[in-house]
């Protein structure tokens, strides 16, 4: 957009200063336009704000009930003669509150816009005024491919995140507020607000919540699992990185290859398998009986149970194997990004450090590592945040196989191996706890953003940025 | 460009107002979902047979599969979007109820009552004393499997003379302790109480009682003992199945759904009998159970709740029960179809039918299956951290009595 | 002289030996099981008692069995093809609007992409299906590509990298030709950001074959021909169905892992550079 002083205009200002014109572009989108003879524009304004309003409209009636969240509960009356059921005009929560938040966001839209329009109509009466020339349809179209390439780029994007991610968890964030839970499910029962409630069972303000008890330990575990899973498989992929890569090896991209195979292999898949091969009755287990492996490993203590190793059925055991699990999945794709980096080592820096006299070691830790640490570090910030949201690994090696020993866990429904995500997951499929999960969800965002606070300014931060420009 | 994402809504609202609008008024269309993919062939045989007895009508019905064990979930994540026709384990009768799924059975329950075996009948009526489903299966709960070649039939009566026979022939007796539904096992068959309150979500727990004739110490002691024999192995169903496959498993408790490998692998010498006594508190206890049924419900929601209940009354009566039996071996609940001779003589059938008196409904809240695993996995472990045993007692019962939504 | 170097030269690949056999250990398992005789987990020995193509076959052929794979292959094809495009127009579209265009409200976006990825992607499942059943999208395939492409504009930022580091000055240079942004994006930045292309065009192929949490949610019909690939081979291990579809789930698996195996072979020059690209200097 040109910036003219004109622009500098407040809403108000433009408003009041402009003609009746720009006055009716408040109530009308495409007035502006219609008078100052932009027809095919402006009739497209008014379309568009008739479409927007529609939208509204339709919306609006579960706006209404918003604050309640419905009243009507579902009632049925058995027709025995046509066969059918007939039901009253119920009002469904999850409906009202979805809509009732989508009308909302049109309707601030609808006056942002309105602002935007105004103010736009406003500037045309300027140019008109000091005799400019106002762009056709076709200019306006012709900006969209140039000075607006943003807003095409963006209308896909954009659409498609505010449907599928934004406004859901908008609404999912709301429902944290709410008692949807099993005893509250829709469309037969309605679930209403009650305020911070849900949160109050998190903390030791509800005596002997199970809850109370397990959002800590669950948290711990979180924590320990995102910073140990992200930290293994960074470093276990540079250093195999640097194994593969290093001028010895003969065959490259074979032993790339070999590496890269397991990563090809869908996850659930892989996850799948690796769980039966450690199952109690594995092949694994199978192989250690006959090995002799199982009996020594009782001798020495370190299984609970002769006969069995129970890889994933023992909180000792379980975690670290799902962390090397884990490892086992994720190298090679930190392989793959290690392989990258090092090959973009400037090739003078390593080779001068030699001729210095320095060893191997030396070279890795004062030049190979700080490298890569420069180039891929802040990659372990947002590792450790997808790892805290790591649903796979667990939920796949866990599931059904894990039962816990602590009994205040359990009656919170989580396990020792359980994250928040795994644990939000079984609350929504077990037990239709909606709420609940809802509340930790909202408690896995604060974590994350805690993690990310430092990426934050980096990202967006203006200096780092604008630098390669 | 955020209006378009309006009008994407738009359009999304509209679309949800027009979407039931084309439908072919002639064909009735419904979806049944069966518990297996094995069910299929049988299913699609009662359509047959559906059809061909209902020639003045058109149906378009469509076959989904939806475990049997999972079905509530599944049904209530959208009721309305559900199948019309489903098949549900018993236990979530009450879950199915409070999320107000069922149709109850408005036309010809009298019959269904007369032609289904009374628990049967019992596990498909809600707290109100209607009948909400049609009973399709009496099979799906626990027994003794054994391998009659290794374990006399006399030994079969007791679990420590099965742990024995185990023992001495280096092989094992699997029990899936870690398996709430199972634990339930030891525990009411010595008397103690674990059952749904009249709320229909929580439970009432009498497992740490103290003054009982058998007090839950006396049967937790006698759990660790128990899994402390070196004949006794905790066995899921895939461990047990792979125990009869390779022969380290010479008897077990589990159900119908695992005769046929347990056929396979003993051969002529596969026996089935009731659950045995166990020793607790100087005396035999016999083990209790809960009776399992398959039962097929009618989604209130149905558009067409009529022909769904046509089709499920059709798919839970004789002919279909017994042609259940034949191509998936499951055990009727009809009683006409369950004095057939050749069903009688199926073991695992009659050793339902023998488990039967010790056997109880299933109406448990949710909060029970995991308080109660845990306690099991500890007796699996020969608690571990030597806790005071009516402590244990104590926290299991706060878990499995605990509010429903906490 | 010799003899020095062949030693370490020995130790160094026998530890890449070591390390590339633990790696592929459960993959021959895997394969080794989708062609044993078991039709279960073979417990007794790693390698199968004989071998049998029966599991590819009840896997592959749709009469009598279980499974419809081909229906399931076909679905997940549809998807993945339309996932992919949606998706990699949408990442690049972005990345291109965040790396070189300046407007107003970029700051806000690219915030709030950040503020939503910060949130488990699950949470919002259950709101994203009623606005799928509103619409009239559940159990089609539609649905599924919406929910897999509507989302994958907030990680643009690997995409973004890459085009941090193309050179402004090719821009400028094409405006003095008379090139609009459009016809600088299409002809000039897109073909030198060829391996963030290729990279995003792979990962958003595969998603649809890996993602089973979604799926099962969106397609709850229960109908084995409305499943996708990752739906079914998960309902071939449930609770039930594991000890009779066990090897025919790993022959799913052989099946499916063949061409992305094939993908990432082929592509990994691009995927290299793709994610360092973008990761190096974002």
């Amino acid at each position: 957009m040109k910036r003219t002083a004109a622009t500098k205009e407040s809403f108000f200002q433009a408003f009041t200063r402009g003609d009746a014109g720009v006055k009716l572009t408040a109530l009308f989108w495409g007035a502006g336009c219609l008078v100052r003879r932009q027809t095919g524009k402006g009739l497209l304004l008014l379309l568009e704000q008739t479409v927007l309003l529609l939208c509204v409209l339709l919306t609006l009636p579960f706006l209404r009930k918003l604050p309640t969240l419905g009243t009507v509960q579902a009632e049925r009356i058995w027709d025995p003669v046509a066969r059918r059921n007939v039901w009253n005009d119920y009002d469904n929560s999850f409906l009202i509150l979805l809509f009732g938040v989508i009308c909302l966001l049109l309707i601030g839209l609808y006056l942002l816009k309105t602002l935007q329009m105004v103010k736009a109509a406003r500037q045309a009466e300027q140019t008109a005024a000091v005799g400019g020339q106002l762009p056709t349809l076709r200019q306006d179209a012709g900006r969209l491919l140039h000075q607006d390439f943003h807003r095409t780029l963006l209308f896909l994007p954009v659409a498609g995140v505010t449907l599928v991610m934004a406004i859901p968890l908008l609404v999912m964030i709301l429902i944290a507020f709410t008692n949807y839970d099993r005893s509250h499910l829709v469309p037969t029962n309605l679930f209403t607000w009650v305020g911070l409630d849900n949160f109050r069972l998190l903390t030791s303000l509800a005596n002997s919540s199970a809850f109370a008890y397990a959002f800590p330990r669950v948290l711990g575990w979180t924590l320990l699992w995102a910073v140990s899973a992200t930290l293994s498989c960074y470093f276990g992929g540079i250093l195999m990185a640097m194994l593969v890569n290093h001028r010895r090896t003969v065959a490259k991209p074979f032993w790339r290859t070999c590496f890269m195979v397991a990563m090809a292999v869908p996850q659930f898949v892989s996850l799948l398998l690796v769980r039966n091969l450690f199952a109690d009755v594995g092949i694994i287990n199978t192989l250690c009986k006959q090995w002799g492996v199982t009996d020594w490993l009782y001798r020495i203590g370190a299984i609970p149970t002769a006969g069995v190793i129970p890889f994933l059925t023992h909180p000792s055991w379980a975690r670290p194997m799902i962390l090397l699990i884990n490892f086992w999945v994720g190298v090679p794709y930190q392989m793959l990004i290690a392989t990258g980096v090092l090959i973009n080592i400037p090739r003078e820096l390593t080779e001068a450090a030699r001729i210095d006299g320095a060893n191997a070691l030396q070279v890795f830790r004062r030049i190979t590592l700080p490298y890569i640490l420069h180039i891929t570090g802040p990659s372990l910030i947002s590792g450790m945040v997808a790892n805290v949201n790591n649903f796979n690994v667990i939920w796949l090696l866990s599931r059904d196989v894990y039962v816990t020993t602590d009994q205040q866990l359990a009656a919170a429904g989580a396990t020792e191996v359980d994250l928040l995500v795994t644990w939000l997951y079984r609350l929504t499929q077990d037990q239709s706890n909606y709420k609940m999960a809802s509340v930790i969800g909202l408690l896995v965002f604060l974590v994350c953003s805690a993690l990310t606070l430092v990426t934050f300014s980096r990202i967006t931060g203006r200096g780092r940025e604008e630098a390669f420009q | 460009m955020k209006r378009f994402a309006a009008l994407l809504l738009c359009l999304t609202v509209l679309g949800g107002c027009s979407k039931d609008a084309a439908e072919n008024p002639a064909a009735v269309p419904l979806r049944v979902w069966v518990g297996d993919q094995a069910d299929i062939p049988w299913m699609e045989q009662v359509l047959r047979e559906f059809r061909a007895a209902h020639p003045d009508r058109s149906y378009d019905i469509r076959i989904g599969v939806q475990n049997e064990g999972d079905a509530a979930k599944v049904v209530l994540t959208d009721v309305e979007a559900a199948a019309d026709v489903f098949t549900f384990a018993d236990d979530q009768l009450n879950s199915l109820l409070i999320g107000g799924a069922l149709m109850p059975v408005t036309e010809g329950a009298d019959a269904v009552r007369s032609a289904n075996t009374p628990e049967s009948v019992e596990a498909a009526t809600g707290p109100d004393g209607q009948l909400y489903a049609y009973p399709a299966t009496a099979d799906n709960g626990y027994f003794l499997f054994y391998n009659s070649a290794l374990i006399s039939p006399a030994d079969a009566t007791t679990l420590e003379g099965l742990l024995d026979r185990a023992a001495q022939n280096g092989k094992k007796v699997a029990f899936p302790m870690t398996n709430a539904w199972y634990l339930y096992s030891f525990f009411r068959g010595a008397g103690l109480q674990m059952q749904l309150r009249e709320d229909g979500v929580t439970n009432r727990c009498t497992w740490n009682a103290t003054d009982a004739p058998i007090p839950g110490v006396k049967v937790l002691e006698a759990l660790l003992k128990l899994a402390a024999h070196p004949g006794f192995v905790d066995a899921d169903s895939d461990a047990f199945v792979a125990g009869l496959k390779d022969g380290s498993i010479i008897a077990g408790v589990s159900g119908t759904w695992n005769a046929a490998v347990a056929a396979q692998a003993w051969g002529d010498d596969y026996a089935a009998a009731k659950l045995p006594t166990y020793q607790a508190a100087d005396q035999a206890v016999q083990m209790a159970s809960f009776s399992g049924f398959k039962l097929v419900g009618v989604n209130a929601y149905s558009e067409h709740v009529g022909d769904a209940m046509d089709l499920a009354a059709f798919m839970t009566a004789h002919d279909a029960q017994v042609d259940r039996f034949r191509l998936r071996r499951q055990g009727p609940s009809n009683i006409a179809a369950l004095s057939d001779p050749q069903i009688q003589a199926e073991p695992a059938i009659a050793a339902i039918i023998a488990q039967a008196p010790y056997a109880d409904v299933q109406r448990v809240g949710p909060k029970y299956w995991d308080a109660a695993a845990a306690l099991g996995k500890i007796i699996v472990s020969g608690n571990p951290d030597n806790q005071d045993l009516q402590t244990l007692l104590d926290n299991c019962v706060a878990g499995i009595t605990a509010p429903a939504d906490q | 002289m010799k003899r020095r170097a062949l030693l370490p030269g020995i130790l160094h690949h026998g530890l890449l030996l070591i390390l590339a056999a633990l790696w592929l250990t459960p993959i021959l398992w895997l394969v080794l099981t989708s062609f044993g005789v078991d039709e279960g987990p073979n417990l007794r020995t790693f390698f199968p008692q004989a071998l049998t193509l029966r599991h590819y076959r009840e896997l592959l052929s749709s009469s009598g069995s279980v499974s419809s794979f081909p229906a399931w292959f076909t679905n997940t094809l549809i998807v993945a093809v339309f996932t992919c495009l949606l998706s990699t127009v949408s990442v690049l579209s972005t990345a291109y609007a965040m790396s070189f265009l300046r407007f107003r409200g970029r700051k806000v976006l690219m915030k709030a992409a950040v503020l939503l990825n910060l949130f488990p992607g699950f949470l919002g499942m259950i709101a994203v299906y009623f606005i799928l059943r509103e619409a009239g999208l559940t159990n089609t395939l539609a649905g599924l590509v919406i929910v897999y492409s509507g989302g994958a504009a907030v990680d643009y930022l690997i995409a973004k990298g890459f085009f941090d580091t193309v050179s402004r000055s090719l821009r400028e240079a094409a405006w003095l030709e008379g090139a609009n942004e459009w016809i600088v994006f299409r002809r000039i930045i897109l073909p030198l950001a060829r391996p963030i292309v290729v990279y995003t065009v792979i990962s958003s192929f595969l998603y649809p074959w890996m993602d089973f949490v979604y799926a099962s949610i969106i397609m709850s019909s229960g109908i084995a021909m409305d499943k996708t690939v990752a739906l079914g081979l998960f309902s071939l291990v449930d609770k039930v169905n594991r000890n009779r579809y066990f090897a025919q789930f790993c022959a799913g698996g052989v099946i499916v892992s063949m061409p992305i195996s094939v993908l990432f072979i082929i592509m990994q020059k691009f995927y290299v550079e793709g994610i360092t690209g973008g990761s190096v200097k974002g």
